[in-house]
């Protein structure tokens, strides 16, 4: 393995560990502001992994998908949640349906069930080769961690900004596992899907601006009128 | 007769250890308290003050209060003893252990709880409130590092597959990617939190408070004096330098002697006082800049440790 | 031929930024109507090329990409624009008077909606398909919120969150698909590919990929139990929208799903999504049934009656073979065109009423039989009456369930069908008979707030009838046409596979 080819590998190691840390801090921090910048650490982690697997594929396609992520989701989105915040006022997640240790324990059962479901994904991406999965291939139970922990950010978070932040967790995560276990999609398909996913965190932001206009509050849980 | 030259050799080189850890622990304390007043703009007592205080307690007789047993008098003697064993074991100087003393890691935390365990009856046996309190507060956090450090310690010894020190040490010496590896990286920030718990620093407890809704070892120690006060204190300036020097020697295990050469062991003596001593002014100045976590909200900060320790096994299943 | 491939995405975007760009209160008026109406054209002339000849037209190396299928949706795509926007057309204000920012977005939003639909079915591309069935959400997301209301921004939040999280699980399955067809040599996100059966796809893989596919694209289809979202969205939106998203948004998330269920056949064989799909399929049908009795407004009646149907069809894919596939698609017409027609007739009745409950609306025959005719004939249709086409669908896939040795499901589904019709038709009927408003006491209270949210617009409640007509007189007639429209079904069914 060449010098690169084995600095990829320590890249994507310590990218994919970033990315699960972030994940982690994501549901023990309660401030909102440090929740946006946790999403701009984890949008730079992941333009790393991309660089490192880029690199380890040899594929000049990828730097620009890398660049292009930097961008969105390193910056971009993380200030469209930014300016979310500042116009509704809310500083933090006060009243969470999960208090932090019991969060932090389910995160742990969590991970554990990302490994058991991730084995026949790890499989059949690396078996078919004939041989050993490759250190990519075997990271995916990350990129399935950082699924189930935005779908447990949007499930146990009362503020509208807060199930926002769990929305973009679960896409960065599907985002890794399709790095890990593909090296990506097609270029098409990554620009349609990166500017859809901008385009629904703008709507996100500015519905719940408007619901603090309306409702006076951005409280997921005081939204009761439809119902049957 | 040259294996038991060489047991001897490493038996000094043990002594030597022991001896440069208990002449350290009081500068690092120093070191430390220094770096604070400098960061926090005061002038500050000087790095040697420790030593100061150490002399001025030792010359004193102390004061028992009544109703006080014999474990007044053992108790800090037994951290002293505890503190000294594990600067024994742990491999700062030499990573080069005895065959007959194990080197193990889950000894070292047994030898460690010990100590915990001996503090904690001193505050109990002279029967104040303030030292009942430091003691149920000491215990709480000591139970629940416990889970944590098991963690840890089996994520480190999962690359090496055994978890005795100094091959753990040796390990990340030969093999730099581990350092830098998630597993590697999840474990030892764990280990850190674990020290900063068990040594009693912030953001857990506050060494310098005497306030009683905040003090945790300092209420442990308010009816210990002169001698008794001095083994104490020793004790866990002991326990302090240790574990920084455990924590320096696997973030950065280059400069540790594995044979006991005449170039190796002073160049590893060298080496173990730097990284302990930039530890401590690193201590220092985050200690500056960090506040006291409310007790009900430790829990929190030692599930997520105990997560993070949980991952880094997770993780380096991964690798293996 | 592969002109008509990219003529109804063209026209959709071109006529969208004219209604945004400062043109004529005409253009803006007019944008939605002759978008659907190109889109239909567009879907009938590549029928007329598919069936017959078998010719499938290709641009872009499959990035568009029209089989009979295909050709299908698209015609029913435009067919039911067609109905939503022309009947759900404003009176004509004043000429001189220039539109609203409002009216322009509004404008412009329907008509990349329908682009995003057409673009979701002329494409090969799993990767563009997920595209543009997450831009539907997008446009629809500012649609459903259009009144501004809470209760609009409420349904409007929890749309745009269930659906993109719905539909970013089903990106994780088509990623996942993309994987096991790299791994196994070839990376392709074409579903011709990744259906012909020749790649050596790995089974585990594929499981867990078109398992999380399926479950995404349900979600977006409203299939039990991730449906939650559906009742609110459908009812809070203008009348005009409610149709579109019944009629064709569902449609085309559940032909999403069928293209999804010929790769799973090819490589799994039918076990996997048949049991998904009568698992959603039944489960759809009880919350209906549950739920429908109870209602008392009657647009949030209608969603959950899109809910049962989405049900049907659900079933109607689980059963599987020539005769329940092309049903299926006979009901997706059906279904589209009654529910298209019944929504623009329930805007008119809410614009003359200016209220959703149902115990609001009374006499409705003898005051307004203008709008009380053809709600009854909508609803006959949507009930499955002879001779509406949705009688027909309906009993063909309960045959071919029956043969498949799916007899017990097929007896639920009959026995929750019947639950939901009893609700449908007291409904109707109160609202059609019974004495006119004044003098019913309001049982349930609260009758000011719902005055307050819909204004009386009794100019609003005329609307062009020439759609609606046409609507009810197509889904009579289609369930009847052997030729051509049962060799236009069967072809289409048979390009999954059928």
């Amino acid at each position: 393995m060449t010098l690169l080819q084995s600095a990829a590998t320590q890249l994507l190691a310590l990218s994919t560990g970033t990315l699960l840390v972030t994940a982690v801090l994501l549901v023990w921090r309660r401030s909102l502001g440090a929740a946006w910048r946790l999403l701009a650490v984890q949008g730079v982690a992941l333009a790393a992994l991309v660089l490192a697997i880029a690199v380890a594929e040899e594929d000049v396609e990828l730097l620009g998908v890398a660049a292009i992520i930097l961008v969105l989701k390193g910056v971009v989105l993380p200030l469209v949640l930014a300016r979310g915040i500042a116009g509704t006022g809310v500083a933090r997640e006060d009243a969470p349906l999960l208090n932090p240790t019991a969060g932090l324990v389910t995160v742990a059962g969590l991970t554990t069930v990302a490994y058991l479901v991730s084995r026949p994904i790890t499989e059949g991406v690396g078996g078919a080769g004939g041989g050993q999965a490759g250190p990519a291939a075997l990271s995916v139970p990350v990129g399935i961690s950082m699924v189930l922990i935005g779908f447990l950010l949007l499930v146990t978070r009362r503020r509208a900004l807060s199930q926002v932040v769990g929305f973009l967790v679960l896409d960065n995560g599907i985002a890794t596992v399709g790095f890990l276990t593909a090296a990506g999609v097609p270029f098409v398909v990554e620009l349609g899907v990166s500017f859809d996913v901008l385009l629904i965190a703008l709507i996100l932001a500015m519905l719940s601006g408007r619901m603090h206009a309306a409702v006076g509050a951005t409280s997921v849980d005081e939204m009761t009128e439809l119902r049957d | 007769m040259s294996d038991v030259l060489a047991q001897v050799v490493t038996l000094l080189v043990l002594l030597l250890q022991v001896a440069v850890m208990v002449a350290l622990a009081p500068v690092v304390a120093g070191v430390t308290r220094q770096v604070r007043a400098r960061v926090e703009g005061r002038a500050g007592a000087g790095v040697l003050q420790p030593w100061r205080d150490l002399r001025k307690l030792l010359a004193k007789r102390p004061v028992h209060a009544t109703g006080t047993s014999w474990v007044t008098r053992a108790a800090p003697l037994l951290l002293v003893c505890s503190s000294l064993l594990v600067a024994a074991l742990v491999p700062l100087v030499a990573a080069d252990p005895l065959s007959l003393v194990p080197d193990d890691l889950f000894v070292v935390i047994s030898v460690l709880l010990l100590g915990t365990v001996a503090l904690a009856l001193l505050g109990l046996d002279a029967g104040s409130a303030f030292g009942g309190m430091g003691s149920s507060r000491h215990m709480m956090i000591s139970a629940l590092v416990e889970p944590t450090v098991l963690m840890a310690v089996y994520a480190l010894s999962i690359p090496v597959g055994s978890s005795t020190l100094s091959l753990i040490v040796t390990d990340r010496r030969d093999d730099p990617a581990s350092i830098a590896s998630p597993a590697g990286v999840l474990a030892v920030v764990a280990l850190v939190v674990v020290v900063l718990a068990e040594t009693g620093r912030l953001p857990v407890d506050n060494p310098a408070t005497h306030l009683e809704l905040t003090m945790v070892h300092e209420a442990m120690v308010l009816e210990t004096s002169a001698r008794d006060l001095a083994w104490v204190e020793l004790g866990s300036w002991l326990r302090l330098t240790v574990l920084l020097g455990l924590v320096g020697n696997l973030v950065v295990p280059w400069g540790i002697a594995t044979e006991p050469t005449l170039a190796s062991v002073p160049l590893g003596v060298l080496a173990v006082v730097a990284k302990i001593t930039v530890l401590a002014a690193v201590l220092g100045v985050a200690e500056v800049a960090m506040a006291k976590l409310r007790l009900f909200r430790v829990p929190e900060l030692l599930a997520g440790s105990f997560l993070l320790a949980f991952l880094a096994v997770t993780a380096s299943y991964l690798v293996a | 031929m592969t002109g008509l491939l990219v003529v109804p995405l063209a026209a959709a975007l071109i006529l969208g930024v004219a209604a945004v760009l400062p043109t004529s209160a005409g253009v803006v008026r007019w944008s939605g109507v002759a978008a659907s109406a190109i889109v239909l054209a567009c879907g009938v002339g590549l029928l007329g090329s598919a069936v017959p000849g078998g010719e499938v037209p290709d641009l872009g190396d499959g990035l568009l990409r029209a089989d009979a299928l295909s050709a299908f949706m698209l015609a029913m795509i435009g067919a039911v624009g067609v109905t939503a926007t022309w009947g759900g057309l404003a009176p004509a204000g004043d000429p001189a008077v220039a539109p609203t920012n409002a009216e322009r977005r509004y404008a412009a939003l329907v008509c990349v909606f329908l682009g995003a639909m057409s673009l979701a079915v002329l494409t090969d591309n799993l990767g563009v398909l997920w595209v543009a069935v997450e831009a539907t959400t997008i446009a629809t997301a500012f649609l459903v919120g259009h009144h501004g209301t809470r209760r609009s921004i409420e349904a409007a939040w929890k749309y745009v969150v269930l659906g993109s999280v719905g539909v970013a699980i089903a990106l994780l399955g088509v990623v996942l698909l993309y994987a096991a067809g790299r791994s196994a040599g070839e990376a392709t996100l074409s579903w011709a590919v990744l259906s012909s059966g020749e790649l050596p796809l790995d089974p585990g893989l594929v499981r867990v990929a078109v398992g999380l596919a399926v479950l995404g694209f349900a979600t977006k289809a409203g299939l039990a139990p991730m449906h939650s979202w559906l009742p609110d969205a459908h009812s809070q939106a203008p009348a005009p929208v409610s149709g579109l998203m019944s009629g064709v948004l569902l449609a085309v998330a559940f032909y999403a799903i069928l293209r999804v269920q010929v790769i799973a056949d090819v490589v799994l064989g039918p076990g996997l999504v048949r049991g998904m799909l009568l698992v959603g399929g039944l489960g759809s049908l009880a919350v209906a049934a549950a739920l429908v009795l109870r209602q008392r407004d009657y647009k949030r009646m209608l969603a959950y009656s899109s809910i049962e149907h989405m049900g049907l069809l659900a079933i109607g894919a689980a059963v599987g073979g020539p005769v329940a596939l092309a049903a299926v698609l006979l009901h997706v017409l059906g279904h589209g065109l009654a529910k298209a027609s019944l929504f623009v007739v329930a805007g008119r009745i809410l614009a003359a009423q200016g209220s959703t409950r149902v115990a609001d609306v009374r006499g409705l025959l003898a005051r307004r039989p203008d709008l009380a005719i053809p709600y009854l004939a909508g609803m006959a249709a949507l009930l499955g009456f002879p001779p509406f086409a949705l009688f027909f669908s309906e009993v063909a896939i309960v045959v071919a369930g029956w043969q498949a040795g799916l007899g017990w499901a097929m007896g639920l589904a009959l026995g929750l069908l019947l639950v939901l019709f009893a609700g449908l038709a007291r409904a109707t009927a109160a609202m059609l008979l019974g004495a006119p408003a004044a003098d019913t006491a309001a049982a349930d209270g609260e009758p000011a707030h719902a005055a307050a949210d819909h204004p009386v617009d009794l100019a609003a409640s005329r609307g062009p009838g020439v759609p609606i007509v046409l609507a009810l007189a197509v889904t009579a007639v289609a369930g009847l046409l052997a030729v051509p429209i049962g060799t236009v079904l069967v072809r289409a069914a048979a390009a999954v596979g059928a």
